[in-house]
């Protein structure tokens, strides 16, 4: 039986500001469908890491392959095709301020398919009401809640049914009823397309619920301080760091 | 039963003996082709799946579109991910009403509301604006001298080069034109008096009040406008700073003083270039000046002194209020940039009419 290769891997990865490197021998691969989570202390370098495992940012050193292209040595074209088949969802949800919540999602529907226009808009008010906003469809950005900016930017992540989905802290600024429905997205969308997600997040027992693997970034080794399934982070094991940084943050 | 082509997605409709609309859907459904038409009559469906080979997000899309106001749903033969693909949307979205749309009329009732709640705050943008003007004078505005110093560098300085070569090109012009009517009747020794009164009176101040609109007042309800997106002016706000005070009265004090200044300039380049067209014609320099300086009276040169510092409040004052009422949004800053041009050239050209009535009266 042939194995399926890694969606994406990192071999000996540098990450950083400018020439400044915060993490370095970054080492990990993940298979496709699972759910990566992102973890460690607030300025650790984890949407930095997002960022370059996402081809988004140059790293200062080492590989990353995603879907199965180097992005050191990706041209222009290749990269923009991963780009393509990756969804975005940043910290501040970044929307277009200028379009509507439904024009937000149609945007990237228009430029790369060639689905009629309203079978497009049929598409964008089927993915904003999975994210609870059906009834939020032509407000503007500046009319709605930080959480609901951040539920239209996992909308808009997933207009192109993309491969892998990258979720800066979703769960930030959400309720525990949204929070827990965004868990549950996660889970679907993985079971329905097998859809890959690399997420961030400092939400402990949504980690638990939903990724099948787990980084824990060590800004005082300047490197990973473990990589595995979450559950087994709640153990007392090899790093009580990191034991102590899952049990406190799940029960403060 | 006629199936349709292998990989192309489709749906076909049937009515059962009970009423029940019944779909059959199948093939390939991918986001980069067309979805298939669908009418259901009643308020019954079922749908069932028959050579559906592959689906992505386009099918649960296209049944959450066209069955989400039927009543009774039958759903439950068709592939487990994709009923709960089908059933998350319609659970998410099942407790929120739809937004309604506004009717022509509450369109137009909404537009008059709008209208008499900007000039209202309009008002109270200059109401708040004279306040933070008179708590300055008693030591008790918070405001940011900084900015002050930036802004006189900003609006006055920096503006030199283009008010010079507008005024210069405004006598210039009317010099020119002047000079071929005055000719007709052998009077070309008074093209000196039409630039220097035109150029002090009235064209030195209405061409640096509208160099102002279109480069100082944009400017401020792009700055202003900007901050308010990223909440800055919230933020003073939240310390207890009034954002007028702090932010518009430093940039309007500067430009109230620097307007002047400029239009003076203006004022002597304009007759400067006037000289040009003039010389190069019938008048010698010394005539031009000397015909030029009995022209300018201190009456002219203070009715345009008086129009350039009220043309610079207006300038400025454009520029803070569009800013500070802009919408939290790129477009926002961008319409309030738009809007404090128009809203301060319209403003100077009507208050440089009223001026015209109110110096007439008292003969200046």
């Amino acid at each position: 039986m042939s194995e399926i290769p890694d969606i994406l891997t990192c071999t000996d990865l540098a990450i950083g500001h400018g020439k400044t490197v915060i993490m370095d021998r970054l080492n990990l691969s993940l298979a496709p469908g699972k759910i990566l989570a992102i973890v460690g202390p607030s300025g650790c370098g984890k949407s930095t890491l997002m960022r370059a495992l996402g081809g988004l940012d140059e790293p200062l050193g080492g590989k990353t392959t995603l879907m199965g292209v180097d992005l050191a040595t990706a041209n222009g074209q290749e990269r923009q095709d991963i780009l393509r088949q990756s969804g975005f969802l940043f910290q501040g949800a970044a929307l277009f301020s200028s379009l509507t919540l439904r024009e937000n999602i149609e945007m990237p529907m228009r430029e790369f398919l060639k689905t009629p226009r309203k079978d497009i808009r049929q598409l964008a008010e089927y993915k904003l009401a999975l994210v609870g906003l059906a009834d939020a469809m032509d407000k503007l950005p500046s009319e709605i809640s930080g959480g609901m900016a951040k539920r239209a930017g996992i909308a808009r992540a997933m207009a192109l049914d993309p491969a892998v989905i990258f979720l800066d802290e979703p769960s930030a600024g959400l309720d525990p009823v949204s929070s827990g429905r965004l868990d549950e997205l996660i889970l679907r969308l993985r079971e329905a397309y097998g859809t890959t997600i690399i997420l961030v997040s400092h939400e402990i027992p949504s980690i638990l619920r939903t990724a099948d693997f787990c980084v824990y970034l060590d800004p005082d080794t300047g490197t990973m301080g473990a990589y595995g399934p979450p559950k087994g982070f709640l153990q007392a094991g090899n790093s009580p760091k990191v034991h102590a940084f899952f049990t406190q943050a799940r029960f403060d | 039963m006629s199936h349709a082509p292998t990989g192309l997605p489709f749906a076909r409709t049937e009515v059962l003996a009970d009423g029940t609309a019944l779909v059959t859907i199948g093939g390939a459904w991918e986001l980069n082709q067309p979805l298939p038409p669908i009418v259901i009559k009643g308020d019954r469906a079922k749908v069932v799946a028959e050579g559906l080979t592959d689906f992505d997000s386009s099918l649960p899309a296209w049944l959450y579109a066209n069955f989400k106001n039927i009543r009774q749903l039958d759903i439950s033969t068709l592939p487990a991910r994709l009923q709960s693909l089908v059933q998350m949307a319609e659970k998410a979205s099942s407790d929120h009403a739809q937004s309604d749309h506004a009717g022509l009329l509450e369109t137009f009732g909404n537009w008059g509301v709008e209208s008499g709640g900007s000039w209202a705050r309009a008002f109270e943008h200059i109401g708040n604006t004279a306040l933070g003007f008179l708590k300055m004078l008693v030591g008790r505005a918070k405001v940011n001298w900084g900015d002050f110093t930036l802004q006189l560098q900003t609006a006055g300085v920096d503006a030199l080069p283009i008010v010079a070569l507008l005024g210069f090109l405004t006598g210039l012009i009317m010099a020119y034109v002047g000079l071929i009517q005055l000719r007709q009747v052998g009077a070309t020794v008074y093209v000196a008096n039409l630039v220097s009164l035109a150029m002090t009176r009235e064209m030195g101040a209405l061409m640096t009040g509208i160099i102002a609109c279109g480069r100082t007042s944009t400017a401020y309800a792009s700055q202003l406008g900007s901050m308010n997106v990223s909440q800055e002016t919230d933020a003073l706000r939240a310390l207890g700073i009034n954002p007028i005070e702090y932010l518009a009265l430093p940039r309007i004090l500067a430009v109230t003083l620097m307007v002047p200044l400029l239009a003076v300039f203006a004022t002597f380049i304009g007759i400067f270039g006037g000289m040009i067209v003039a010389c190069a014609g019938d008048l010698s320099i010394e005539q031009y000046l000397t015909q030029a300086i009995r022209a300018i009276t201190f009456k002219s040169f203070l009715v345009g002194f008086i129009k350039s510092i009220a043309f610079g409040f207006i300038a400025a004052w454009a520029g803070c209020y569009r800013g500070s009422v802009a919408k939290r949004s790129a477009l926002g800053v961008g319409e309030a940039a738009t809007s404090a041009a128009v809203l301060g050239i319209t403003f100077i050209v009507i208050f440089d009419a009223i001026f015209a009535v109110i110096f007439n009266l008292f003969d200046l």
